[in-house]
């Protein structure tokens, strides 16, 4: 072994806010985000599928951004608002209206895309109530079937051939107070 | 997985970082997505990793017009480029191919800069601005900029013009001709699946035509056909001063054909060579149907 | 049975879908035992090779590197039905999968840095890559630990049917269409990699197991015979299960690897394998080559099928080389054939080896058959649709082989996707002459009440109402994403008459449920809800006459409603709690439990494989219609119309759940998944390259449950699982075929053989 590869390496800091908690930390220079949750924060909840951002099962939202964490640096979480999906259910227990739609909607199997699934659903719905959707004005129209098709492209499942899924997403759309 | 890291936030600390490195193995980072992708594939020894991800600076991050283009910092990002309107009415050939770049994930993350640096002969936002007749910019640790035009940044799949004391600054993409009425713009990317493909082969086009449908200006740009995405000059020249619509069934084949004379496909587990060939020259084709 | 139904028939959402949608529920990704250690596995560098040395003492250098084991550091039994798999290789590698050496280390990091530094010295040999060409005289043994019981020494596993007058029936055929299909490797992709926690206690010399088998009870007694330990020292508890699909019926070395390592150090050990290694070390569909040659006679009638199967074994057997079980029953008898002469053989290669996939075979069975009736209607100039009703299985038929359908749907599923796909008004041309488009039909038949296979095909359960009238089912089948948990929720809640909030699902530890052989062939809600029924009617039977006592009438006719018992006669009641109550805590004090044993009244097949092998039988067509692309050759599947004998719907949220995921594995099989293989190393390890379908791939299902009340099923239902992916490929490849007027033989159907045999058409023509 080469004398430099087992140098002290350089922790840096980060502070960001996870699922509305400021949190700080040091971690090495490649760690990536998926890591840092699961195995230091410890939230079980993001899974990992692939590990090289095919599958997106560990689908989290950067600034409200659907990113894979398995391909995002931790170092880049500095100030920015990380959310999980351990942030979506309420203190009292209550599902996200994402979470709850993609459970009414049998959306669920084996559930290990899920976590991915429900916060790239979140995204969308995010991003159609404050009108960041598409390029141009705000759109009134609700997104048709093949934009959310579309939209959880990233998102692989091999349980429920996705029409359940794409289903869920579409309720929600339905329900949620979109202009 | 390994690597130093350093995170400059200001372009001067960006230059001083790569000065600092010139005598270390390093790679930037931009969006990071082929990146870490490849260093966990294949982890290097002794990387130290200049992440541009925490640079503030507008030129770099952001996109500006002038008289004569519109100006994408490097890290400009592919999702950015979808919801962004101006460049969705005047390239459409540019946010077609943003939009079918990878998956709604990767587009958040993934730059303008890292889908050029990546000289990948299937990157797709690079393949439109080859159609569309960019230009790189980059920027030395002296701060002396030079630029080259897109087709001729990259030298070989992989490899760029970009030297080891450069970073690739932004990118320009000329204002469409004044008199243009009509854009005719195609992304047509093949692959298996309609999403998280690698193209097999794509094709980026941009034609403009005056209020007759004159064609005035042509680009049209080849992925996964050659070492590098390469112009198809000459199938662009062929067009200009053609009727767009009067195109004949002949003009269309000779078309394809000069599209393909720019094609040296090679055979690999996504696709035969004939396969790309064939493909290549019915969506060449496929522009005027 | 007449009385109406509350529970039964309805959507109701997964029980478990909350946990799971909320993160919270554990995977075996998730688990972390205090000083728990994490494996590795060093696999062969070369499909083929002799292993000259194996050199671990770098390795055990490492700091943080607590144990490595060779096969020579180990005592165990080979694994597999056919005993000739040894969990580590010593010796000689025999395909890319090899298990050469194993690591357990504080960190993964650490774990992975010492499989490099362990050092094998290869002599890398020629492998053979190629069933036929194993079978030559020339080519060596590939499989050192087989008795040789059939005549050439690389033939795994051999299949012989017949039933019939074969060369009658060729006199009798007015076509006789022959033709050779290539079937690819396909692998399950479950979204979590293959995981497993192993802690052995070396004080009481227990081995407890966090795995995802999908068959605890076989893989517990697997696991004791390769380890050569007693099974009732395992205890097997499935976590969260991400995916099975069929893959985890076979145990597979890195299981016991893991246990190994766990006896060796005695801290618990986990193995979870990165998606690169799920791709390379996990099973597949068997990949085969079929030749079929049927005959119709001049009324359409169909007169015999002969079959002879290759399948590509690879270096060791799995219960993938027994799917000539199910490959021989649609050619035997999907759609009534007079004579059929099915022979089939798994040979050895150096290739991976397969494994079992939902459909065990009949995808493959199902799409040679289905393309050569396409083939027959045309020579005979009979539309595909009459030629398929006019031949198709009925009520009442016992099939050649011995199959008993007492009921069959399979007539009204051919009408039913007929009628809703418009199929004989479809659209031929797409938007332009680019584009064409075709519809294809095809039909499956599968077992549809479990499949006698193993000494039992039985389940299990004890059910209990505590002192609070909230009911627990203690049940042998398993949870791997199906629904199985909710589907006996509903029954218990059906039957008793409480809410399911107050019905728990115990079914994750050996330790504490009855048997069952696991969850493969549909089987779970038929056989696991048979069980249950029959614990109810038991437990009901107690209720009842405690009730009766305590109401002081003669009559114990109850029914369970609202949480009460109310007599069917005097209309009294009495809550259920109560009744439990007074059970336990009032004189001759016993408890409200029941135990019951269900088992199939399915055969067992004879040694010519005939015999009534399933409880029931579940059939399904489906008709789809699809876009080509002829300029890329891509097919586009636009709207696939489905109806499938279900027996009886018992969750239709759930059953659609099961028909669009099947359907989807279904059309990717057709269209986009082949597990690429090059001189046995396997070319395209990532979902970059292997192209699971996408949420934008999805066409549009329609779905159409048949229902025909089976006797033997719970409420009549028959199993579900698989029949929706096993007709998919085969009635993709129809409908492109129709759109171009060509041939495919071969899956899946890329653009490139697309418009390679659309080349092809066109130089014919010249």
């Amino acid at each position: 072994m080469k004398k430099n590869s087992i140098k002290k390496e350089t922790l840096h800091e980060v502070t960001f806010t996870l699922n509305g908690k400021k949190v700080t930390c040091k971690i090495k220079g490649a760690t990536v985000l998926l890591d840092l949750i699961r195995d230091v924060f410890d939230l079980k909840g993001t899974k990992s599928g692939c590990n090289e951002g095919e599958c997106g099962a560990c689908t989290v939202l950067v600034n409200g951004a659907p990113v894979n964490s398995c391909l995002y640096l931790a170092i880049n979480a500095n100030g920015k608002q990380i959310e999980t999906i351990e942030g979506l259910i309420g203190h009292d227990g209550t599902l996200h209206p994402v979470q709850d739609s993609l459970v009414q909607s049998g959306a669920v199997q084996c559930g290990f895309c899920t976590s991915g699934m429900a916060m790239a659903i979140k995204s969308m719905v995010d991003l159609y109530e404050t009108g960041q959707h598409v390029p141009g004005d705000i759109r009134t129209e609700l997104p048709s079937r093949d934009e959310i098709k579309k939209y959880l492209e990233g998102n692989l499942c091999r349980c429920t051939g996705y029409v359940k899924i794409i289903d869920a997403a579409e309720k929600l759309f339905a329900k949620e107070d979109c202009r | 997985m390994n690597f130093e890291i350093i995170s400059p936030t200001t372009t001067d600390e960006l230059l001083v970082a790569i000065e600092k490195c010139q005598n270390r193995h390093f790679r930037f980072g931009a969006g990071c997505t082929d990146l870490l992708m490849e260093l966990k594939k294949n982890p290097a020894d002794d990387l130290t990793v200049i992440n541009l991800a925490q640079v503030v600076d507008d030129r770099l991050t952001n996109l500006t017009k002038t008289s004569k283009l519109y100006r994408l910092g490097s890290m400009f990002t592919a999702g950015r480029i979808v919801v962004n309107d101006e460049l969705k009415t005047h390239f459409p050939v540019l946010h077609e191919s943003a939009h079918n770049l990878a998956s709604t994930q990767i587009r958040q993350v993934a730059t303008v800069g890292g889908n050029l640096c990546t000289a990948s002969p299937s990157g797709d936002i690079a393949c439109a601005l080859v159609a569309l007749g960019a230009r790189c910019e980059m920027l030395n640790t002296n701060g002396k900029s030079r630029s080259v035009a897109v087709t001729d940044f990259f030298t070989g799949p992989r490899k760029t013009v970009l030297k080891s004391n450069e970073v690739l600054y932004g990118i320009s993409v000329p204002l469409n001709n004044k008199e243009t009425a009509k854009i005719y713009s195609r992304f047509i990317k093949i692959g298996t699946r309609r999403s998280m493909e690698c193209s097999v082969v794509s094709l980026a086009c941009h034609i403009q035509t005056d209020a007759k449908g004159v064609i005035l200006a042509a680009g049209v740009a080849i992925g996964a056909s050659a070492p590098t995405i390469r112009l198809a000059k000459d199938a662009c020249s062929s067009l200009i001063g053609k009727t767009f619509k009067k195109i004949t069934r002949k003009e269309k084949e000779e078309f394809a054909a000069t599209v393909l004379s720019y094609a040296s496909p090679i055979t690999d587990i996504r696709a035969t060579a004939w396969y790309r060939k064939e493909v290549l020259f019915n969506i060449s084709k496929s522009i005027f149907e | 049975m007449k009385k109406e139904l509350k529970v039964i028939g309805q959507p109701i959402p997964k029980q478990d879908a909350n946990i799971r949608a909320s993160g919270k529920a554990i995977y075996g990704h998730d688990i972390v035992l205090p000083g728990m250690l994490y494996g590795a596995i060093l696999r062969t560098e070369h499909p083929s090779a002799i292993i000259e040395s194996i050199d671990v003492s770098e390795a055990l250098k490492l700091p943080g590197v607590v144990c490595v084991i060779t096969a020579d550091d180990v005592d165990v039994n080979n694994i597999g039905y056919k005993r000739d798999h040894p969990i580590l290789k010593k010796g000689e590698a025999c395909c890319t999968r090899d298990e050469l050496a194993a690591v357990a280390a504080e960190t993964k990091a650490i774990a992975r840095q010492a499989l490099k530094l362990i050092k094998v010295k290869y002599k890398v040999r020629k492998g053979v890559y190629d069933a036929f060409e194993a079978l030559e005289d020339s080519a060596p043994q590939i499989n050192q630990f087989i008795t040789g019981k059939f005549e050439n020494k690389n033939i795994a596993e051999k299949f012989q049917y017949g039933h019939g007058n074969l060369e009658e029936e060729k006199k009798r055929s007015r076509h006789i269409i022959s033709r050779r299909f290539t079937l690819p490797r396909m692998t399950h992709a479950c979204m979590a990699t293959s995981n497993i926690t192993a802690s052995y206690n070396n004080l009481d010399k227990k081995l407890l197991l966090y795995s995802s088998t999908q068959v605890p009870f076989l893989y517990q007694r697997d696991m004791a015979h390769a380890l050569k330990i007693n099974p009732s020292d395992i205890r097997v508890i499935q976590p969260v299960i991400g995916g099975g699909f069929g893959s985890k019926l076979d145990m597979h070395p890195f299981e016991p690897i893991c246990a190994l390592l766990s006896m060796k150090t005695g801290r618990p050990v986990q193995i979870i394998y990165s998606r690169e290694e799920e791709f390379i070390a996990s099973p597949i569909r068997q990949p085969m080559i079929i030749d079929l040659t049927a005959g119709v006679d001049k009324d359409g009638h169909f007169t015999f099928r002969e079959i002879n199967i290759i399948k590509d074994n690879g270096a060791y057997t799995s219960w993938g080389a027994t799917t000539p079980f199910v490959i021989m029953q649609s050619f035997s008898s999907l759609y009534k054939v007079k004579a059929c002469s099915f022979n089939a053989m798994a040979v050895y290669t150096n290739n991976v080896f397969a494994g079992s996939f939902r459909g065990y075979g009949n995808p493959q069975a199902t799409f040679a058959l289905e393309r050569v009736i396409d083939l027959l209607a045309d020579e005979l100039g009979m539309d595909k649709a009459g030629i398929r009703l006019l031949n198709a299985n009925e009520k009442g038929e016992i099939t050649g082989q011995g199959l008993h359908y007492d009921t069959c749907g399979h007539k009204e599923c051919l009408e039913t996707v007929i009628e809703k796909s418009n199929y004989f008004n479809h659209k031929t041309s797409g938007k332009n002459d680019r584009y064409k488009r075709g519809i294809g039909l095809a039909s499956m038949l599968h077992v549809g009440g479990g499949a006698k296979i193993y000494r039992s095909d039985g389940c299990g359960t004890t059910l209990k109402i505590d002192p609070y009238g909230y009911c627990t089912i203690i049940t042998g089948s398993n949870e791997i994403g199906q629904g199985s948990e909710t589907v006996l929720a509903m029954m218990a809640a059906e039957e008793l008459g409480i809410e399911l909030k107050k019905i728990k699902v115990i079914n994750t530890d050996t330790d504490v449920k009855p048997w069952d052989v696991g969850v493969h062939a549909s089987r779970t809600s038929f056989v696991a809800g048979n069980s249950l029924l029959g614990a109810i009617r038991l437990l009901k039977e107690k209720l009842n006459s405690k009730a009766a006592q305590l109401l002081n009438i003669k009559d114990a006719d109850f029914e369970y409603a609202d949480n009460k018992l109310i007599s069917g006669k005097s209309g009294e009641r009495i809550a259920l709690d109560k009744v439990v109550r007074e059970m336990h805590f009032s004189e001759p004090n016993e408890l409200a439990i029941a135990s019951f044993f269900y088992e199939p009244s399915s055969k067992f097949q004879d040694k010519e494989f005939k015999g009534n092998v399933s409880g029931t039988y579940a059939f399904a067509a489906q008709s789809i219609e699809v876009e080509v692309d002829t300029y890329t050759g891509n097919v586009q599947v636009l709207d696939i119309y489905v109806a499938q004998d279900v027996g009886k719907v018992l969750n239709p949220l759930l059953l659609g759940g099961q028909i669009e995921g099947g359907i989807m594995q279904g059309v990717g099989y057709a269209l986009s998944e082949e597990l690429l293989m090059h001189e046995g190393r396997i070319l395209n390890p990532n979902f970059h390259n292997y192209k699971m379908l996408t949420a934008s791939d999805t066409p549009e299902i329609h779905f159409y449950p048949v229902e025909t009340h089976d006797k033997e099923g719970p409420y009549g239902a028959k199993g579900v699982g698989e029949a929706p992916l096993i007709p998919t490929a085969a009635a993709i490849a129809n409908a492109v075929c129709n759109a171009l007027g060509l041939e495919m033989l071969e899956l899946p159907i890329t653009p490139e053989k697309v418009l390679k045999a659309l080349d092809d058409k066109k130089k014919r023509k010249k």
